[in-house]
């Protein structure tokens, strides 16, 4: 008997141990290897620090503002010399600013446990989806009282709506953040491979439509070294990411007017364009399903095995950096379906700086934020316009149309020639339109993923297009009801 | 009089050696309820509610709806499923592990540098190993397809990008990884054995096969015991080396477990209380078999006394 009970306290103990320990070692374990929100982290992992690091600088006053973010090495330099300013220009108010920058990973874990302990840092993102969920719960300031309208005349306007949110709506109402970035999902070409192939160039003022995109790219897939295996594609998408802009430029929408609805199964012009990408494998004309499982496209590209891979505002750094891309390659749109609006459509992506509702210095937290978003000198280096390495576009937008894109003209960025796809993309013009993708204006982005990540399925042929529509819509309707039930849950 | 002053004097040590008990019992016990009892209660609390970290806890009290809807939660169950499925490496390890540390029990040459072998992967970082066999399992440029090509002249399976596949490559390494540990553990109950019972074995004209199958196997079942247990308790925590292979969860979420499901609908999706729900249900899991295998150990355990 006494053996029994024994045994059931040891059990316990053992057991006990994994509820405990399920809450603080996997969130430690995980910050090592988990999926980034976006394709930037990813690519770009190498050169993101492994741990959280925090810098302190002293002034003679006795305010002291923690900032916490995430952003790369080379990025935090610049930010931290901004910061080096700020403290300077306020030097008989604040004492320090405690410059703590973690990785994207572990960014979320650790504002969860800020917002459980209620000890939020004055300053921290908010991504998008996150405005509403913030502001519902009290945890960020409107800036609009705290930052002149000329200051916030100066960034894009994308950028305005995403961050401005009146209770009920985004995009109208108070603004709660200032962007870091916006970003886009442009589309880049390999000129040494057009090169080889005799082909001409892709128009960056008339993007291809999906039969010639679908042509150009059989042109460029082939055998090179001539050993009988294909060693060169016409192109490589990853399914999270490169997907959405071909689906998109054929008038796709996953979710109906209102975000309520999941709409897959019964949309034609999702069918014809997942049908169209999906082909593109199937016809070999992208490396395959596990070419792809061993090496990446994003490698593949660099490598110079593919003639089009994605280019994110943020990749352009790395593509023109010789040691990186030793290729020559410029911008052009995705291609255009025939049922969409006759555009090449992507997505747009960005992050802001919001100040704590509860800082006990909203004029000087607000005052920052608007410094690290738009001191024209922070978004000189940022954008390459004084680094020569450009990583985003210039928030402030008199100063992308102008000084930037002298810059690019005239070499001192070293930037793809045609970037004006991007700026198209920007502007919504006649050939080009971008918007944030509807994951962004749900509370999670659940819904999607057991979308995008069971195309393969399609590509390898074990089913087909509108079966597989068929099959998903009704798991990604109830995941995206349980985001709108989070989204609507009780407030603190 | 003399009495009443010893007795007082008594009493007062006694009073500070009850304060340095309380002093010396403090820590662990704080620990305890910091560490442990209050992250229990708070994940029980938190999994009747529908927090996200962003929003109230206790706002949001939903009663049992959580537990109720894992029990129809097809992927909870398809991550389940793998975890168990993934349990096939227990017994496999420790049948190499007790025929390793068989084999090293005898004084045979470069005994250490072998046990030192052996042991190196216990001890290396689970993330940086991950990395390793990813590129050991991958599809075009890794070493086991290199060798199979080398061989066959055929491409090699794709490990870690098939469905069915990748369950036996997450097997494979996790078997790799745990033998080590597996191997010193049999090696110190063999080393305990004492040689008497089998020199009493010999004279009785036993063979090697007897000698093993009624002196070496009963008398290692506590060992036995003791790694089946921690396995099994390991085994449904399984997900650092999942998270690091196949970020994604595999093609089809073929190699997600318990453990992956319940970080990702946690910290991925923003949804802590049904992630904690998840953690409730595989503890209580996990409760129930190790009492069992507690309440078992009679039949099958034996020890020298």
């Amino acid at each position: 008997m006494k053996k029994r009970f024994l045994s059931i306290i040891l059990a316990s103990c053992m057991s006990i141990g994994l509820l405990a320990g399920c809450a603080t070692t996997t969130v430690e374990e995980a910050g090592e290897a988990a999926p980034a929100d976006a394709p930037a982290a990813t690519e770009t992992a190498a050169e993101t620090t492994d741990s959280t690091t925090s810098e302190t600088l002293s002034g003679e006053g006795d305010q002291t503002i923690h900032v916490f973010l995430y952003m790369q090495e080379h990025e935090k330099d610049i930010y931290q010399k901004l910061i080096d300013e700020f403290v300077e220009e306020h030097k008989d108010q604040v004492k320090e600013v405690v410059f703590e920058v973690t990785t994207q990973d572990e960014y979320n874990q650790k504002m969860i446990a800020n917002m459980t302990a209620n000890d939020m840092p004055d300053v921290f993102y908010v991504g998008p989806a996150a405005v509403r969920s913030y502001v519902d719960n009290g945890y960020v300031l409107p800036l609009d009282d705290y930052v002149d309208a000329d200051t916030i005349g100066k960034i894009w306007g994308t950028t305005q709506e995403i961050y401005r949110y009146d209770g009920t709506n985004i995009g109208s109402g108070s603004l709660y953040a200032f962007p870091k970035d916006l970003s886009c999902f442009a589309f880049a070409y390999n000129q040494d491979l057009f090169d080889e192939a005799g082909l001409d160039y892709p128009d960056p003022n008339k993007p291809y439509t999906y039969e010639e995109f679908e042509e150009v790219c059989k042109a460029l897939t082939k055998d090179t070294d001539g050993d009988g295996e294909v060693d060169q594609w016409g192109v490589a998408c990853a399914d999270q990411w490169g997907m959405t802009p071909i689906l998109y430029s054929n008038g796709v929408k996953f979710l109906n007017e209102d975000m309520t609805k999941v709409n897959v199964a019964n949309n034609p012009q999702l069918t014809e364009a997942l049908t169209f990408y999906t082909d593109l494998t199937r016809n070999g004309l992208t490396p395959s399903v596990e070419q792809d499982t061993a090496l990446g496209g994003y490698q593949r590209w660099l490598d110079g095995q593919v003639a089009f891979y994605a280019c994110g505002t943020w990749d352009v750094a790395a593509f023109m950096d010789p040691n990186t891309f030793p290729y020559k390659w410029n911008l052009c749109g995705w291609p255009v379906g025939p049922s969409g609006d006759g555009r090449s459509h992507t997505w747009m992506g960005s992050v802001g700086y919001a100040v704590s509702a509860t800082t006990e210095y909203p004029d000087l937290c607000a005052e920052l934020v608007a410094k690290l978003s738009t001191d024209e000198d922070g978004q000189r280096a940022v954008s390459g316009i004084t680094t020569g390495a450009s990583i985003q576009l210039p928030n402030i937008v008199d100063l992308a149309y102008g000084e930037f894109k002298d810059a690019v003209a005239d070499g001192t960025v070293p930037y793809a020639s045609d970037v004006d796809v991007i700026f198209g993309y920007f502007d919504n013009n006649d050939h080009y339109a971008a918007a944030l993708q509807e994951m962004d204006y749900t509370y999670n982005s659940e819904w999607f993923t057991p979308f995008w990540s069971g195309v393969f399925n399609i590509k390898n042929g074990d089913i087909e297009v509108q079966d597989y529509l068929n099959q998903v819509e009704p798991e990604m309707q109830e995941l995206l009801d349980e985001a709108i039930e989070l989204q609507n849950s009780a407030t603190k | 009089m003399a009495k009443t002053k010893v007795k007082v004097h008594r009493s007062a040590m006694a009073k500070r050696e009850e304060r340095w008990a309380w002093l010396f019992i403090a820590p662990p016990f704080i620990g305890f309820m910091l560490f442990m009892a209050y992250p229990i209660v708070f994940a029980l609390v938190a999994s009747t509610s529908k927090w996200t970290g962003v929003n109230s806890l206790l706002g949001n009290i939903v009663g049992l709806r959580n537990y109720i809807k894992i029990f129809s939660d097809a992927k909870f169950w398809k991550s389940m499923a793998t975890t168990i499925i993934y349990m096939i490496g227990i017994p496999i390890g420790m049948i190499l592990g007790m025929t390793i540390a068989m084999g090293l029990n005898r004084k045979i040459p470069g005994k250490r540098a072998l046990t030192t072998m052996y042991y190196v992967p216990v001890v290396s970082s689970l993330v940086a190993v991950s990395i390793l066999w990813a590129w050991v399992f991958n599809y075009d440029y890794g070493l086991l397809n290199g060798i199979y090509k080398f061989l066959t002249g055929a491409h090699g399976p794709n490990w870690l990008g098939d469905e069915h596949m990748v369950k036996i490559s997450m097997i494979i390494f996790m078997v790799w990884k745990g033998l080590g540990g597996t191997v010193i553990l049999y090696l110190a109950g063999l080393q305990n054995i004492p040689r008497d019972y089998y020199e009493a074995a010999m004279i009785d004209g036993a063979n090697g096969w007897d000698k093993f199958r009624n002196i070496t196997l009963p008398l290692l079942s506590p060992v036995t015991f003791y790694v089946l247990i921690t396995s099994l308790i390991g085994g449904f925590q399984v997900f650092v080396e999942v998270q690091v292979m196949t970020p994604n969860g595999g093609p089809n979420y073929s190699s997600a477990t318990v453990v992956f499901y319940l970080f990702e609908k946690a910290f991925t999706n923003g949804q802590l209380g049904y992630g904690s729900a998840v953690a409730v249900i595989l503890a209580i899991i996990i409760f129930i078999i190790t009492a069992f295998n507690f309440w078992g150990q009679d039949k099958w355990v034996k020890t020298i006394d």
